[in-house]
């Protein structure tokens, strides 16, 4: 099975919880890093509040859940790894990091666009007792790694595993859902396989009002956003490519 | 003999070209890439049996219903009940993390006497002293429960008082209240059915109820939709996540929202856009203009915009009345998609915040919110399942924490229909601890354990034969075999929802616009949190990222 | 060469001396200045080690590098310094491969400068990654795709060469050259020594470029990405010119500075102008090459990934300043200073011109490692600000105390600036 997973994300939906944030780091057995900033903290899944930066009845604001792209062409991160702690799973199009091979170095974070990509500044540590909540499928990390979204691999894995033991060659789609897909209340985020034109997220993929983040950069990244709104569209570009006329809709009263 | 240079030059390469044959490079590096991965100090998971359970959560008087995986009897990972009624399948980011609660290094672990440390047995003794010695307040956080039911007997057995700390979603019923003697706790709102919702300030889409029920029934029907089934007008200061989302945007200035309802209901009796003919509020349309920061115009074409496609509700974020008289004016009491009455059998209660006098002790239950404080000189005992420190109270007692008590679930604040569902307990308390209920099970053996009450309600839902058993499919009661299999499948997490409302039944009398009264500022969004801290996941929107400021007086 | 004794070697009633370890026929401080002038380099150095040794037992929460701020002051410290560090192999190149004779004085310190460079480098490479016991991994599960598998590669086997060019000069000490084995050793080491030039100019050439290959292939940061000529992007080229012409000027500043220390001249006024116009020539070629490429960059590269240069440039005080500080004041300016000879003849010039090419050779890598990190790349970023903590600054600083105190002790006690036996060399005026 050749399959190419990626996101469509309804930035019309998304209301900024942070559901999907606290989820992700649950199920990815992300320390808790209450001294630490929005620059050193870990988020695999981030959600960024953006705005179209007026004041009063104007201002109009989006919330954009940011993570790992899992980009398919020249993966930034993954050329750029001395050791192959990164790479493209050809099965299924992730971009798998190996916290166990990584050095450390740092050069990934670099090469990442989305700074989708954070490290481990200090060892992690759970209260006593608090490792007892932790995630068995998922290993821990140690201090001196990167890490990033792996869109749950775990689950696909688990996913693979169910199937295997059912006899079955492919997996069922409902049993592979990360856990930001899951926790998301309205259903903002959807997954799915690019590779599959009858799956809806492949669909959603094409339609005009999806768009990608930096996409002139060429990295052919997996993570789709759509919106209705002008103004969110146009942010997919850099700051030189905005066109500010389009931010001015107004939604009066 | 005489080392040469050739020597030195031959073996040294010799040894070298030996050693790569040898295990000795092989292992070491290989020992150092163990070593370089598994430091003995990184916790490592536990192992044993995966087993996924059904519960709920208990954090705050919604109920959500939790999926959670167990392994080797430990909570690892929740996730919410795609076919809960209320829920939706939907928890706050904080429920995420809520498995981790109860490793919280403030969990309370030890009975605490006015800051020392103190046992089970002399906090009874205080407290049965106490109970001599004059009446006790009791005030609960999550009324309707089994245990609540517990907390009552007892308080009214003493002679005592019973106290209610209600939900911001209750509160703001609280004025249907006062003008039809339907009790808050029996009210809610039918947004299932209404096309438009004003909310004035209630944060709707962001900790407002369940976090899944509006937020489904939005996504459903509104999101991302230029013409949208359900319209949310959104009356806010600021732009707040609802507005940033809602359909409509209605920027007032702070404190002026009863200024508005009043202008809107003015608008809608002049123009006569409502079949209601009263009653008139007392506030011009310049005042109105004056106070809310809009234009006479464009209060007109909100009251237009508003009534433009019914059934609509109005919903306030405090018990501010102005608002409740517009859903008075707009014919939403008591109607399809307005304000329903969905329960007969829901009792009204005294707020927990009036002051209290002559008590000798007041008990507060875990369920109420930490930075509840009472005013009051008695003697406090407070339980708590983590200290959330700087506490007023005399006695801190540690109370069973997250998943960690068999407890019932009433229906959650502003439902439309009755709910009820059963909480088993999933994670092993620590023996240190004891509910409230437990504890004055000790002063007073008659009262009933809130097991016994929980199986004697499941009992009286069966013979009832009313609503509709949610698990995987939906069963009527009627069908339902027996009383056991109905409390088997609580057990096991299914919710029983009672039938629709009955439109009759709840009329509002209001014959003067109300004054408007100094009403309570907005509720942040958690408080109805009862834990004073925070998961600490929840470090990752409120430190780790900037996507939400950190709540004041908790502690992550 | 004279064998006369020096006042300072006599003994005198207790003196602690270390005569017999000097060279001989050279003049040096007595023992204690020496000591006195270790002194403070010597606590800076322990300062450093203090620091680093934080950041390897608590991590690298030490510094104030984030996640958005990956590369810091030590990158940029390391970029810099094997910059300046490209006088070792530049040199030896122009000697050995090219037969410019004439700057055979300072090849030795070339040498030691070299050393001092690339074995700070990797030092503070291994404080600055968050593993520092699986370093060996990029040797094990190289990327043949990754600009750090060869720069790992070649800085590692260029230092190990630098290593077998230093042990011969440090088997001229004095005491050292009494074994006979040494003796002997240093010899046929001697005779690798053309061949080691030739190797290390090879891996020089492949790291300084790989450097700038590290940002050029940054598709993710198009202020630092360039095309190029097959797989290496143009800042590949630039990196190695920059290098190659400011390596020279730091050997210059170096040596000058080891004469005002020590107040005699060691290397002939010559030497010095001819190093300033090989950099002068060459920071020429670098400052047309890096305009024409900016001029692609502006015109061409950038804009086709949907960023226009003028938001680079927007965030003070990182304005179009900096680039024009960068190629005219700090590169054209003193290409022409070292190479016109009214300026090149007079050493004050010639010196103030070195300074100012391996200033810019420094703001060069500065843009690149930090600006880079610093500028936003997503329409809802932010400019982003980085300072150093002191444990960084520390580290930096602890590499040159300890670069001070090597090439301190190199001079005390090896014959750096003399000529060496059995060359058909110059003889160096003293």
């Amino acid at each position: 099975m050749t399959a190419r997973y990626g996101m469509v994300i309804d930035l019309d939906r998304c209301t900024g919880c942070g559901s999907c944030m606290v989820a992700c780091a649950a199920e990815n057995n992300v320390p808790a890093l209450p001294q630490a900033t929005a620059r050193t903290g870990l988020t695999p899944m981030l959600v960024r509040k953006v705005s179209n930066e007026m004041d009063g009845a104007a201002r109009r604001e989006v919330f954009i859940p940011i993570t790992c792209m899992h980009c398919e062409r020249d993966t930034p991160c993954v050329s750029v790894c001395p050791q192959q702690a990164v790479e493209v799973d050809k099965a299924t199009g992730i971009v798998m990091q190996m916290p166990q091979r990584c050095l450390g170095c740092r050069y990934c974070m670099t090469a990442c666009a989305y700074h989708a990509r954070y490290f481990n500044w200090r060892d992690p540590a759970w209260p006593a007792g608090m490792e007892k909540s932790l995630n068995p499928a998922v290993a821990v990390r140690m201090r001196g790694v990167v890490e990033k979204c792996n869109f749950c691999h775990g689950r696909l894995h688990a996913a693979k595993e169910k199937a295997a033991a059912a006899g079955k060659r492919e997996i069922d789609a409902a049993d592979y859902v990360p856990a930001c897909v899951e926790a998301c209340p309205t259903a903002a985020i959807h997954f799915g396989n690019l590779a599959d034109s009858n799956d809806p997220v492949s669909q959603e993929s094409r339609s005009s009002d999806a768009f990608r983040l930096l996409a002139r950069l060429g990295t052919e990244p997996k993570v789709y956003y759509k919106s209705k709104e002008a103004w969110v569209r146009q942010l997919a570009e850099s700051v030189s490519a905005r066109n500010p006329e389009a931010s001015r809709e107004a939604k009066h009263v | 003999m005489k080392v040469t240079r050739r020597d030195l030059l031959v073996w040294s390469a010799g040894a070298a070209a030996g050693l790569m044959v040898t295990p000795v490079p092989w292992k070491v590096l290989d020992d150092v890439s163990i070593w370089s991965q598994n430091w003995p100090w990184i916790p490592q998971p536990p192992r044993g049996p995966v087993e996924v359970k059904q519960s709920s959560c208990t954090l705050c008087p919604n109920g959500c219903g939790l999926r959670v995986r167990m392994v080797g009897g430990w909570p690892v990972g929740v996730a919410g009940v795609a076919s809960h009624p209320v829920s939706r399948g939907a928890l706050c980011p904080l429920g995420f993390g809520a498995h981790q609660l109860n490793w919280h290094p403030q969990r309370l672990r030890a009975v605490r006497h006015r800051g020392n440390t103190s046992t089970w047995g002399e906090a009874h003794a205080a407290f049965a002293k106490a109970c001599s010695e004059g009446p006790v307040v009791v005030i609960d956080g999550w009324p309707g429960r089994a245990a609540s039911q517990v907390l009552e007997n007892f308080a009214k057995s003493r002679r005592g008082e019973y106290r209610v700390v209600l939900s911001p979603e209750t509160r703001a019923l609280l004025p249907y209240e006062r003008w039809s003697g339907a009790p808050a706790t029996s009210l809610g709102y039918d947004l299932e059915n209404a096309q438009t919702i004003v909310s004035f300030g209630a944060p709707l889409l962001d900790g407002w109820g369940a976090p899944g029920r509006f937020t489904r029934l939005w996504a459903e029907r509104a999101a991302g939709m230029t013409d949208p089934q359900l319209r949310l007008i959104q009356i806010d200061a600021t732009l707040s996540r609802t507005a940033a989302r809602a359909w409509r945007w209605a920027p007032v200035r702070a404190g002026a929202e009863a200024a508005l309802a009043a202008g809107v209901a003015r608008v809608l009796l002049e123009e006569h856009l409502v079949a209601s003919r009263g009653p008139m509020p007392h506030t011009t349309s310049a005042e109105a203009a004056d106070q809310t920061g809009l234009t006479a115009d464009a209060i007109r074409d909100l009251a237009r915009t508003i009534v433009a496609r019914g059934p609509v509700v109005a919903l306030a974020n405090d018990d501010n009345p102005a608002i409740a008289a517009l859903n008075v004016v707009l014919g939403a009491v008591g109607t399809r998609g307005g304000v329903v009455r969905r329960s007969k059998t829901a009792k009204s209660y005294v707020a927990a915040d009036a002051e209290i006098r002559s008590a000798r002790a007041v008990l507060i239950n875990s369920s109420v919110p930490w930075d509840f404080v009472p005013r009051t000189d008695a003697e406090v005992f407070r339980f708590a399942a983590w200290d959330g420190g700087s506490s007023k109270a005399d006695w801190l007692l540690p109370a069973p924490g997250f998943l960690e008590e068999l407890t019932d679930v009433p229906a959650a604040p502003a439902m439309a229909t009755e709910t009820y569902a059963v909480a088993q307990p999933l994670a092993k308390a620590p023996h240190e601890v004891r509910s409230a209920a437990q504890f004055l099970a000790g002063i007073d053996a008659s009262l009933p354990t809130a097991e016994k009450i929980i199986r004697a309600r499941c009992q009286d839902l069966f013979h009832g034969r009313a609503g509709t058993l949610c698990a995987q499919d939906q069963t009527p009661v009627s069908k339902v075999a027996s009383a056991q299999k109905l409390e088997e499948q609580l057990w096991n997490g299914a919710v029983w929802v009672g039938e629709p409302f009955r439109a009759e039944s709840f009329r509002c009398e209001l014959k003067e616009w109300p004054t408007v009264a100094a009403s309570v500022p907005s509720q942040n969004w958690l408080s109805s949190w009862s834990a004073p801290i925070l998961p600490p996941l929840a470090s990752k929107v409120f430190q780790e990222s900037d996507l939400r400021e950190r709540p004041e007086g908790r502690i992550a | 060469m004279s064998s006369t004794a020096l006042p300072d070697s006599r003994l005198t009633d207790g003196q602690l001396t270390d005569a017999k370890w000097i060279p001989r026929g050279e003049e040096r401080t007595s023992l204690s200045r020496f000591l006195l002038w270790l002194a403070p380099w010597v606590v800076v150095l322990g300062v450093g080690v203090y620091a680093a040794g934080l950041c390897l037992y608590y991590g690298l929460n030490q510094t104030n590098m984030d996640n958005r701020f990956a590369f810091g002051l030590w990158i940029f410290l390391d970029l810099g310094i094997i910059a300046l560090g490209a006088g070792a192999f530049f040199t030896g190149f122009l000697v050995y491969i090219l037969k410019r004779t004439e700057l055979r004085p300072i090849l030795n310190t070339a040498v030691v400068v070299g050393l001092i460079c690339y074995s700070g480098a990797v030092a503070i490479l291994m404080i600055d990654v968050g593993q520092p016991l699986r370093a060996w991994f990029t040797f094990w599960h190289p990327n043949t795709h990754s600009m750090l598998t060869e720069v790992t590669f070649c800085i590692s086997c260029y230092l190990l060469v630098l290593c077998l060019e230093y042990i011969p000069i440090v088997l001229r000490n004095r005491q050292l050259r009494r074994l006979p084995s040494f003796l002997v050793f240093e010899h046929q080491l001697h005779k690798l020594v053309p061949v080691l030039a030739a190797v290390g100019t090879l891996l020089s050439f492949f790291h300084q470029g790989s450097l700038g290959g590290l940002y050029g292939v940054l598709r993710g940061r198009p202020f630092a990405y360039r095309h190029g000529f097959f797989i290496w992007p143009s800042t590949f080229f630039l990196f190695i010119l920059s290098a190659i012409a400011s390596g020279p000027s730091f050997l210059m500043l170096v040596t000058a500075t080891v004469e005002k220390v020590t107040g005699k001249r060691l290397v002939a006024g010559e030497v010095f102008r001819r190093l300033g116009f090989i950099s002068g020539v060459l920071l020429a070629i670098y400052v047309a090459a890096k305009s024409i490429d900016t001029l692609v960059w502006i015109d061409f590269t950038s804009p086709s990934v949907g960023f226009a240069p003028w938001q680079y440039y927007m965030h003070k005080p990182f304005g179009l300043p900096i680039l024009f500080a960068e190629i005219v004041i700090f590169g054209l300016l003193p290409a022409f200073l070292l190479t016109y000879r009214r300026t090149a003849m007079r050493r004050g010039w010639l010196l103030s011109a070195a300074a100012l090419a391996c200033g810019g050779v420094l703001l060069n890598r500065f843009v690149l490692t930090v600006q880079t990190l610093a500028l936003p790349t997503l329409s809802f970023d932010e400019f982003l600000q980085y300072t150093p903590s002191w444990q960084e600054v520390a580290s930096f600083g602890g590499v040159i105390a300890y670069g001070v105190i090597v090439y301190s002790l190199s001079y005390r006690y090896l014959p750096l600036f003399a000529p060496q036996q059995g060359d058909d060399a110059h003889v160096s005026g003293h």
